[in-house]
């Protein structure tokens, strides 16, 4: 997976920001979707990018990797990220 | 886990570390002499002070420094500028999304080209008429036809086009063909608005101003328009008057700076307010006086103003310098 030809992501103190420049449409990250995002500016596959969250958040409940795999469809619905 | 679309409301609470988007007019200086400009633009009317070389590349590495994502160059005609490409070149190496807002008179295919292997986000052309009758009046030594083929050259080379276009009193009734020409000429978005009551439009605006009932009209045609071509083309049009505009800003500043050709930098480009100086001052620096400067009683105090006195926006090139 890649961030979208046009998407831009900047981390933040927050968490981070995603701007797609073409809509010129900028979205808001908290610290768990920004992390996401930014292994996601890493090229690496959807598994690997949830395996490395689940150890970085400690997901007792198994909370991130449901949610995680939600926020991914959505980013893939939105067009700021594709395979 | 979430994500909202809402910079404004981040920004507002001074939380951004940085701009999102950075409006740059490059120079003053144009080719034509637009009888709408809000920038005074035309031939003969660069600044006398306007950015060097080295000045101007320094503030493009801070940019990129400080992860601004997304800038636009404009003027004037950005395209007229001295080192236009050199700065292109810097821009776009650095990873920035670029928009060039331009006039498309000197969009010759070879130079349309050179945009697209330098990978520029976009190019958006001012395109106010779908006549040559009506866009030869209003843009004084401007011409239709070189426009026009300007974009198709922009076409043949694959870069993305915008269409860009003022409505005045006598284009207002070629809306509905302006956007068809639009989607024709292969642009992926139109931008519309209100004219604005400033720049050269103080001096034309009672044979410029279009009379309510005609953007009743156009409003009416836009909001067909943008349904017709949903999906393939987006039709992006400001209904909303200035003061309304400036209200909302008041409450969420978007995290854009309005950088002018001398390197002063402005709150919005509907307000006088100067609130700092990148010749001078770095990057983070003018980036918190942004922040205050939305909170400086002037500001607020002249949005109000205009509710009494709409024809304030004549002295927006009359700037105020807030501390």
């Amino acid at each position: 997976m890649k961030l979208s030809k046009y998407t831009k992501f900047r981390e933040e103190k927050f968490g981070g920001v995603l701007f797609e420049t073409r809509s010129e449409k900028v979205f808001t990250l908290n610290p768990t979707a920004a992390a996401l995002v930014s292994e996601i500016g890493t090229g690496a596959d959807e598994q690997g990018i949830i395996e490395r969250l689940k150890s970085r958040f400690d997901d007792h409940d198994g909370a991130i990797e449901r949610e995680a795999i939600e926020f991914i469809a959505e980013l893939k619905q939105k067009g700021l990220i594709e395979d | 886990m979430s994500g909202e679309a809402s910079a404004a409301v981040a920004t507002g609470s001074g939380d951004l570390g940085a701009p999102l988007y950075v409006a740059w007019q490059l120079t003053n200086e144009c080719n034509l002499a637009c009888l709408h400009c809000i920038e005074e633009s035309g031939p003969g009317k660069a600044f006398r002070d306007e950015l060097g070389p080295p000045e101007t590349f320094r503030i493009v590495d801070q940019l990129a420094a400080q992860g601004v994502p997304y800038l636009s160059l404009s003027g004037g005609e950005p395209m007229v500028h001295p080192f236009f490409f050199e700065l292109v070149e810097r821009v776009c190496t650095a990873g920035i999304e670029l928009k060039i807002e331009t006039n498309g008179h000197f969009l010759e295919p070879s130079t349309c080209e050179r945009l697209q292997s330098l990978g520029v986000k976009a190019v958006q052309v001012s395109l106010d008429g779908a006549s040559r009758e009506t866009y030869n009046r209003m843009r004084v030594r401007g011409d239709f036809d070189r426009a026009v083929g300007g974009i198709r050259a922009l076409a043949a080379a694959g870069v993305p086009i915008e269409i860009n276009y003022s409505p005045t009193r006598f284009n207002a009734h070629e809306i509905g063909a302006a956007v068809d020409l639009a989607h024709e000429l292969g642009a992926y978005s139109f931008y519309t608005g209100r004219t604005m009551y400033t720049g050269n439009a103080v001096k034309t605006w009672r044979a410029i101003a279009p009379k309510e009932e005609q953007y009743s009209s156009f409003f009416e045609v836009l909001h067909a328009k943008s349904a017709e071509y949903r999906g393939r083309m987006r039709v992006y049009f400001h209904e909303l008057g200035l003061l309304e505009e400036l209200r909302y800003r008041l409450r969420h500043p978007a995290a854009l700076l309005i950088v002018l050709p001398n390197g002063l930098v402005k709150l919005i480009n509907a307000l006088p307010f100067v609130c700092g100086d990148l010749r001078r001052e770095s990057l983070e620096e003018v980036w918190a006086r942004f922040q205050r400067a939305w909170h400086d009683p002037r500001v607020a105090q002249f949005v109000e103003d205009l509710a009494a006195d709409p024809r304030k926006t004549a002295a927006l090139h009359r700037w105020v310098y807030l501390q």
